[in-house]
């Protein structure tokens, strides 16, 4: 369980988060939507240890960890991938996910295993052996994902994980999200594409200007009036009627 | 040709050599074939494995070497001993520059190890009462095993191959253990290797002081061999770069690229040394401008060192010859 309480995040005279307060349950799908320099990301990064808030508090299972480092985060069960993908890229994808499970798999032999287990899981078999580089963004964005999932959290943050890829790749990042939440894993997913979105979280969050305007099902979110205004336009509104 | 194969031929080699070989000149280039490819291994622990780009290894080079010069004169004590104390020494002084300099990347991480560098040297060639300042230390020639000292260049092979062998041993432990590839993790993207839980700032300052251990144990068994500590020399920034070059030349981040860079620098510089040592003038550094061309081409045309690019073509001829 996820708590955050009036979280505030200031850069010099810029304030990214403003007073944001959110839960996320165990094992719930929670998104963030926005328009670009909302502070979707700065949350993130207060979220996952990379910022300390200025003020308010992130509790995690009961426990303060607002001024924990990320490792330590992601040692208690919550990891995160990053927008702008950061794959080891001389790395191959297979070492790529096997860095993440020794996080939790002191033995090499053991953690390499768990590494196939969830390179299977994330369909980027064909690629194990491939330095991350060479990879296509869209088979990037998943190694992402499979990286993090290597690591066994319990709550994962996804960033944009979902922009820039093909209809296909889509579908096949949609597909194994909801297998991952069926499996009782937490989701707090940032995303623009609002289909996905729609399809995918019980609960969305709207930040605009770095404050929560909105918080509901994606259906009222899709008819609040102030989201319309701020994000989504009326095109949405009428599309989706 | 397996990837044990270059392993064996340069240190197998290195065993049977002094079976065959009597010429002195070449026996002496052996020893510091193996002690400056064994000094740019423990480079490459921080260097290459971690990815913090030293260019102040010199400094904990220095420390070994002072170690044994100054309890051989001052205490008689046994090299032995200034082995274990200048490895503890360089030890903390690694974790003092890599708690420092944890935030810095790059060309500032590099620029903060030379300062540091320089500053062990001003100490060394200033303060008199402690080091016999700038003129340096002689370290006395007392036969036994147990003082180190040797007539015999042959001892000396086997002793700076047993250091190349530890060495080696460390940096294959890199390749193969959870921590080596946590370190791989954090030289390839910091933040990723974060967020997956990785300790990054411990583990780089972890890197920076086993590598300073190891660089000062080349220290003493260098100035226990030389004889002779010259402040000037072994803190200085050229030692630094020899073990960064040396390294980058052979193949950084992998255990034979040092050796390999080792076998290429040192011999050259060896033998044009010994080509132009007659001459009178300035052709005695030539061996430098080489060094640099040498280095010009290796980062333009194979970035990766002498032991990945034969590894690539050995990959891509197996390929070729399935196909």
């Amino acid at each position: 369980m996820l708590e955050l309480d009036a979280v505030t995040k200031r850069f010099g005279g810029l304030t990214a988060v403003r007073d944001v307060s959110l839960r996320a349950a165990p094992g719930e799908i929670v998104g963030i939507i926005g328009p670009n320099g909302a502070g979707k990301t700065t949350l993130f990064n207060v979220i996952s240890g990379f910022y300390a808030p200025d003020e308010g508090r992130v509790v995690l299972d009961g426990h303060d960890v607002s001024r924990l480092p990320a490792h330590q985060i992601c040692a208690r069960g919550l990891c995160r991938t990053f927008q702008i993908v950061k794959p080891f890229g001389n790395l191959s994808v297979e070492d790529n996910v096997m860095i993440g499970a020794l996080t939790r798999l002191p033995a090499v032999s053991a953690a390499r295993e768990e590494a196939r287990r969830v390179i299977a899981l994330c369909r980027l078999e064909a690629f194990a052996a491939s330095p991350a580089r060479s990879l296509p963004i869209g088979l990037r964005k998943r190694l992402e994902v499979a990286r993090a999932l290597a690591t066994r959290p319990r709550l994962l943050l996804l960033d944009e994980v979902m922009s820039g890829l093909n209809a296909t790749e889509l579908g096949e990042m949609i597909a194994l999200i909801r297998a991952l939440h069926a499996e009782g894993l937490g989701l707090i997913i940032i995303e623009h594409i609002m289909a996905a979105m729609m399809r995918l979280a019980q609960r969305i969050v709207v930040l605009h200007h770095g404050e929560k305007i909105a918080e509901g099902t994606p259906q009222s979110i899709a008819e609040d009036r102030r989201v319309v205004d701020a994000y989504l336009g009326e095109e949405f509104v009428l599309a989706d009627a | 040709m397996s990837r044990h194969a270059l392993p064996i031929v340069v240190f197998g080699g290195s065993a049977l050599a002094p079976l065959v070989i009597r010429d002195g000149f070449l026996l002496d280039s052996l020893v510091l074939i193996l002690l400056w490819g064994a000094a740019s291994g423990a480079w490459n622990v921080a260097g290459g494995y971690a990815g913090q780009t030293s260019l102040g290894h010199s400094a904990f080079f220095g420390i070994g070497a002072y170690s044994t010069a100054l309890i051989a004169t001052r205490l008689n004590g046994s090299p032995w001993v200034a082995l274990v104390i200048g490895a503890a020494v360089a030890t903390l002084a690694g974790l003092i520059i890599g708690y420092l300099s944890n935030r810095l990347k790059g060309p500032y991480f590099g620029l903060a190890t030379i300062a540091f560098s320089q500053v062990l040297l001003i100490v060394a060639s200033r303060w008199r009462a402690f080091t016999a300042g700038s003129e340096g230390v002689p370290v006395p020639f007392r036969p036994g095993l147990w003082t180190l000292g040797f007539a015999s260049k042959v001892t000396w092979v086997y002793i700076m191959l047993a250091l190349a062998l530890g060495i080696f041993a460390v940096q294959i432990y890199l390749e193969r253990s959870r921590l080596g590839y946590r370190l791989a993790g954090v030289r390839e993207d910091e933040d990723a290797a974060q967020a997956l839980g990785i300790p990054s700032r411990r583990l780089k300052v972890l890197a920076i002081a086993v590598s300073a251990a190891l660089t000062s144990a080349c220290g003493t068994l260098w100035a226990q061999y030389v004889g002779f500590v010259d402040p000037f020399y072994v803190f200085s920034v050229d030692l630094s770069v020899r073990f960064a070059l040396n390294t980058i030349i052979g193949g950084i981040g992998t255990a034979m690229g040092p050796f390999v860079g080792s076998i290429l620098i040192t011999s050259l510089e060896t033998s044009l040394r010994a080509t132009f040592s007659d001459m009178r003038g300035g052709l005695v550094g030539i061996y430098l401008i080489i060094y640099g061309c040498l280095l010009i081409i290796v980062v333009r045309f194979i970035p990766q060192g002498l032991v990945g690019w034969f590894g690539q073509r050995l990959r891509a001829g197996r390929r070729h010859a399935r196909a």
